[in-house]
């Protein structure tokens, strides 16, 4: 496949799929859709064939083209093995999202299509670009669309759920550009003023890991500032409210690429760049992000336990499985690492999947609210059967696909502390308490009141929606049986990483400056907690007047 | 072909019994057993041939391994699903396989009456059968963990197998929950076991840690970044893999799933939760032995749990009036009794129970589920009574185990009750020995009170089923009689022609389990320090021997004198005035027994109650505190946006100037701060 630019052509046949639902009636959107994502599927797939991997992480397939050559921005794409993961991750999700939305989206369905398949194209150009100008601009494209589908055909809190997405993720992002620039800067002030290679990433990763790469301030700076960025998609905590509402009211595909695709975002984003570009900075930073990881399993565990929405549970349980993520990958272990991004498929995969059978119940009932469930295993028990697949799935049961991703990043945390790993270890046992509790609550039982009202509404799964979760179910099975396909083609790249990552040392930071810090964080929760209504009244009534 | 290539059959072809039985099952109706029943006989004879190879030394003392390929790829880490088989593995093949086989036997009748889920209940029996052939032919510690979880997932799926029934889907949760919370500790060892010796491998890695110690293999090499608290010490790996044992095989205080796990159909019961499962964690702690016998402190641990265990349960047990929960609390007693064999290490001793108990068990379970099969469905034993005559099959053979439960020889409970209790008194753990003694007089009474109550005195039943009680058919009772032999005999097969009886006939030699196990355990005791030990009969041993015969006796006359007895001349009927009358004089015990020391409710407290207000609290935190703040910065902007209003010109010209003189300001002091 020499010379031929596979990867322009999967990140753009969705495009080309989005203007020919323009200009074609409404009724093609559905079909054209769909044959766009499954060619750029099939492209992925024959990437994923062509794809060599024993090379080190080096990337492949690159393409290069001069995009602005007096700031020597390029469009440059190139894949290695984590970007080929995520990569094929999207495309598979894409179509699926699109199949499964045929049925419940009835309104605007052009333009809802073209949006989705928008939302397609950033989401592969992030995972491919190798220009940080362009994975900037990819990035962004990824807000609009998104923010388009949860505004539009979302739930009856939608402007508000979306407003706070589009706000909370353009925060970080823009912080991002900033960074993106100032390092920009840094490069070419170094190189005498000369622009070239000043947005290449591959450029930048040898100045940053060659030497002493860029300077302390800048790294602590423009990591930040990425950091905001990767934590608020993550989203790791306490940047992740924005993820129970705006799941909550996005539509069923919509929740299924939010939780599956655009958190990886922010994964990636720590990997690809983060790290790779300020290694003294990501040393410096680590310990608070593993502690914020810790967190952040832990407390979204127990908080997944008392929601009483089916839709807020599975929110909450991600925010603690992407702190796997985020734990793995800031331990600079191997282990820690290969689990990280592991965990970063195996999620897309499985809680896709859960969004999807939340959507599934959805449909028929317009309700998600766990009280109200009951009994479904007598009424409907093969989607019960597919639903309690996935719940195991993402319990962490062995031979399925999630256990390998955990297991590996607590192996590497216990290496690095074991008292680390064992708070880590100790959310088995929560992940299987909310997620059970869940199922059994809708699962189990006799047919509950509400539920019975439906009447013949309530029928068992379609052949069609069983044919957007079989593949993922069999993903599910083949990656917790065969992880080393997985493994193998990420080994090159995360070696790579952490090559970079080892020649970096923490920077000395001014304690003066962390007890500030520190004080400002715990200021803000005291006025915040002082404000609270309930708070303000208890006050009020203390006070003699 | 030889027999090492059987090995991965054994336990594909259960898997592959669930697989075709989720998929067609549903069609086949009541034909729906013949594939899975098929599938698990035809696994127990190739396990047979495997066990008689090993047995007879076929494959080696170090065994056979048999490599499928490479799970887990990840650097350092490499994981093998392969198989490994030795006599310890063998010994438990036995008893895996013969009671599964005669369990999917007698399932075929017991579940007869259940068409809508017939096919459901053989595929889930399919699937733990998979599950728990893994567990004992698994090469690699997470091999292993993956078949604990699995047969935890069977049994959630068969306890909450009717699960219309709230109580057996709340019993399915708390059981696969409160498993999950011993699997952490076991995770966390296996992930201990790997920093130290740098191998997931079982053998491999029990090999660097009873060799003196810790290679520290993975950090040293590099491969793996270690901080500089490892090597984490043995008792520490020792204790974390018995907190994984201990949930598995419910040893206090994670013992409060078993009883409530009967609410599964029994013969789930019999093979799950008597026979085979329960037992993984007896199976795991001597595998180990090596590790445990380099940790002294940690063997006190494992003995003071299980014999803790042993005396709570009994003394529950013997108040409890469901017929399938005093069966769970012995169980639960007996397994306390292979832990505290295990803690002292007298590791033969606790094989050669599990063995004894495995099919005496399954035997009173399936029993026990014919009873109830009879009363319709009724485990209450105070509406039973004179079933004897009605049930002829199902009394004689629950008779013949609670026998060998109560410990009279020679059947097979006898023989390994007694040399656990022997065992732990040479070892010098008197008071092991001595709480031991306690709990075989309590076993001995609560097996026949419940015999008392179920097949003797008058009849309690009610009026509306007396007349329709009737024996089971051919294809549960079969099962029965089949289980019947090796609780009679296996005793005496294997423990000859070693102690006790082989010395009475002037033979000298060790018994046939002990010679199949002692490669096994080489190492172990080699550390222990312990080596061959005279058995005199006509000393310290022969007085242990009497003791234990004669406390069983003690306990099996207590329950005749107040529940009553009818085996041949021997009749006498129950005292309930003396119940009576001596459960008032202890009041505080009889409550504290009825109500199972009240772990629920303490348990209900400590995690429903505050952790549900934990987690309520977290959530409220999130709400108003995290997203509050969020929010609050939201508002604030807005409030002052709004004095910043007329800025709003609703020109895109203008923002896109607001937007660019942002970034120049930003970038600039960037870039200075940067330089600097």
């Amino acid at each position: 496949m020499d010379g031929f630019p596979i990867l322009s052509v999967i990140t753009f046949v969705p495009l080309a799929g989005a203007l020919a639902i323009g200009v074609l009636p409404a009724r093609y959107a559905r079909p054209v859709a769909l044959g766009a994502a499954l060619l750029a599927w099939i492209a992925s797939l024959l990437l994923l064939i062509g794809f060599s991997v024993g090379r080190g992480g080096l990337f492949q397939f690159t393409e290069e083209v001069s995009w602005i050559p007096t700031f020597g921005i390029k469009y440059k794409l190139g894949v290695d093995g984590l970007s080929l993961l995520l990569v094929v991750l999207t495309t598979t999700l894409s179509w699926i999202s699109i199949l499964a939305s045929f049925k419940p989206i009835q309104t605007r369905i052009k333009e809802y299509m073209i949006s989705f398949l928008i939302l397609e194209v950033g989401m592969i150009g992030v995972f491919l670009a190798l220009d940080t100008f362009l994975f900037y601009i990819f990035w962004e494209i990824v807000l609009v669309p998104m923010y388009l589908i949860i505004g539009i055909w979302g739930g009856a809190n939608r402007i508000y759920a979306t407003i706070k997405f589009v706000l909370y993720t353009l925060v970080g992002s823009l912080l991002m550009l900033v960074a993106i620039l100032a390092t920009a800067f840094a490069f070419q002030a170094a190189h005498g003023g000369n622009w070239t290679g000043a947005f290449d990433y591959e450029t930048l990763r040898a100045y940053a890991t060659s030497g002493g790469g860029f300077a302390p301030s800048l790294q602590l700076l423009a990591f930040g500032a990425f950091f905001l960025a990767f934590a608020i998609k993550v989203p790791m905590f306490p940047f992740h409210t924005w993820l129970p509402d705006a799941h909550v009211e996005a539509p069923t595909a919509g929740s299924v690429i939010l939780a599956g695709v655009l958190l990886k975002l922010g994964g990636y984003g720590f990997i690809r760049f983060a790290i790779s570009l300020y290694p003294d900075a990501a040393h410096t930073y680590a310990p608070a992000i593993i502690v914020l990881s810790l967190i952040a399993i832990i407390y979204g565990a127990i908080v997944a336990l008392v929601q009483p929405d089916l839709k807020k549970l599975v929110a909450y349980s991600s925010v603690s499985h992407m702190g796997f993520v985020t734990l793995g990958i800031f331990i600079f272990g191997q282990q820690g690492m290969q689990g990280a991004i592991l965990q970063m498929v195996n999620h897309g995969l499985i809680t896709g999947a859960l969004f999807l059978l939340v959507g599934v119940i959805y449909e028929r009932t317009h309700d998600r609210t766990i009280a109200k469930m009951g009994g479904l295993a007598a009424r409907t028990p093969v989607y019960i059967a597919i639903f309690g697949f996935f719940v195991f799935a993402s319990a962490g049961l062995p031979t399925l696909s999630g256990f390998v991703g955990e297991f590996l990043t607590l192996l590497g945390t216990f290496a690095f502390s074991p008292w680390a790993a064992a708070v880590a270890t100790f959310v088995m046992i929560l992940a299987a308490a909310y997620m059970l509790w869940m199922f059994q609550r809708v699962a189990t039982g006799e047919l509950s009141d509400f539920l019975r009202g439906l009447g013949d509404h309530l029928t068992d799964i379609s052949p069609v929606e069983i044919l957007t979760l079989a593949p993922l179910g069999a993903l599910v099975v083949v990656f917790g049986l065969f992880p080393g396909i997985l493994l193998d083609i990420m080994s090159g790249s995360v070696m790579r990483t952490l090559a970079d990552v080892g020649s970096g040392t923490a920077i000395a930071i001014d304690p003066i400056f962390v007890a500030g810090a520190l004080g400002v964080l715990v200021a803000v929760v005291v006025i915040r907690v002082a404000t609270l209504p309930a708070v303000r009244q208890a006050v009020a009534s203390e006070s003699p007047a | 072909m030889n027999a090492a290539s059987l090995i991965p059959l054994i336990a594909a072809l259960p898997i592959a019994g669930f697989l075709f039985t989720a998929v067609a099952g549903r069609r086949l109706g009541r034909r729906a057993w013949v594939v899975p029943v098929a599938v698990v006989a035809i696994a127990w004879a190739m396990a047979m041939v495997v066990v008689a190879t090993a047995l007879s030394g076929g494959f080696g003392e170090s065994g056979a391994v048999v490599k499928l390929w490479e799970w887990i790829p990840a650097g350092a880490v490499r994981v093998e699903a392969a198989f490994f088989v030795d006599n310890l593995t063998a010994s438990l093949l036995i008893v895996v396989t013969t009671v599964g086989l005669l369990v999917h036997v007698y399932s075929i009748g017991y579940m007869a009456h259940d068409e809508a889920g017939y096919w459901r209940f053989f595929a889930y029996l399919n699937l733990f059968m998979f599950s728990m052939l893994l567990l004992v032919l698994g090469d690699s510690w997470l091999t292993v963990f993956a078949a604990w979880e699995l047969v935890g997932l069977s049994s959630y799926l068969l306890i909450g197998f009717w699960y219309r029934k709230n109580s057996a889907a709340l019993a399915s949760k708390k059981a696969f929950i409160v498993n999950r919370v011993g699997d952490v500790g076991f995770a966390l060892g296996i992930m201990a076991i790997f920093v130290d010796t740098g191998t997931l491998n079982i053998r491999d890695s029990i090999g660097h840690l009873a060799s003196g110690g810790v290679s520290l293999a993975p950090c040293a090499q590099g491969v793996v970044s270690c901080a500089a608290s490892m090597p984490i010490p043995v008792w520490v790996i020792a204790l974390l893999i018995l907190a994984g044992a201990m949930g598995k095989s419910a040893q206090f205080p994670l013992h409060v799933w078993l009883p409530d796990a009967m609410e599964g159909p029994t013969p789930v019961s019999a093979l799950i939760h008597a026979a085979t499962m329960v037992n993984a964690g007896v199976y795991l702690v001597a595998r180990a032995n090596p590790i445990f016998a380099s940790a002294p402190g940690a063997m006190v641990v494992v003995a003071g749990i299980g014999i803790f265990t042993a005396i709570l349960a009994a003394s529950i047990a013997m108040t409890q009036t469901d017929i399938k929960r005093v069966l769970a609390y012995s169980t639960l007693s007996q397994l306390g009794y292979m832990f505290a064999a295990l803690g002292v290490g007298a590791w033969t001793a606790a094989i050669f129970h599990l063995m004894a108990q495995g099919f005496t068990k399954g035997l009173l379970f399936l029993a026990s589920g014919s009873v109830i099969h009879a009363v319709h469905d009724g485990q209450d034993m105070r509406k039973m009574g004179g079933l004897a005559k009605k049930l002829p099959h199902t009394y004689r053979t629950m008779l013949i185990g609670s026998i060998g439960m109560a410990g009279i020889p020679p059947l097979a409970g006898f023989f390994s009750k007694d040399e656990i209790l022997g065992e732990t008194f040479k070892a010098g753990f008197i008071w092991v020995w001595a709480i031991g003694v306690l709990v075989a007089v309590m076993t001995a009474f609560y097996m026949f009170r419940l015999i008392g109550l179920t097949f003797w005195g008058e009849s309690r039943v009610d009026e509306a089923v007396a007349p329709k009680v009737h024996e089971s058919p051919a294809v549960m009772t079969v099962p029965l009689w089949l289980l019947a032999i090796p609780a009679m005999l296996l005793g005496l097969l294997l423990s000859w022609p070693g102690p006790p009886l082989g010395p009475l006939f002037g033979q000298k030699g060790t018994g046939l389990l002990a010679s199949w196990l002692e490669p096994v355990y080489k190492d172990g005791l080699a550390i222990l320090g312990r080596g061959e030990e005279a058995f005199a009969l006509f000393g310290i041993d022969g007085v242990l021997i009497l003791v234990s015969v004669a406390v069983a006796v003690i306990g099996m006359v207590a329950a005749w004198r107040l529940f009553g007895v009818e085996i041949g001349s021997l009749r006498r009927r129950g005292n309930h005035e003396q119940v009576r009358e001596l459960t008032a004089r202890v009041p505080f015990l009889y409550r504290a027994s009825l109500n199972k020391w009240w772990f629920d409710e303490i348990n209900h407290l400590l995690f429903i109650v505050i952790g549900g207000r934990v987690a309520a609290f977290a959530w409220w935190f999130d709400v108003n505190v995290v997203d509050g703040i969020v929010n609050g910065i939201g508002s604030v902007t807005r409030r002052s946006g709004s004095g910043l209003a007329r800025v709003q010109t609703g020109r895109v010209q203008n923002y896109a100037l607001g937007i660019a003189v942002g970034l120049i300001v930003m970038v600039g002091s960037y870039a200075l701060l940067a330089s600097r």
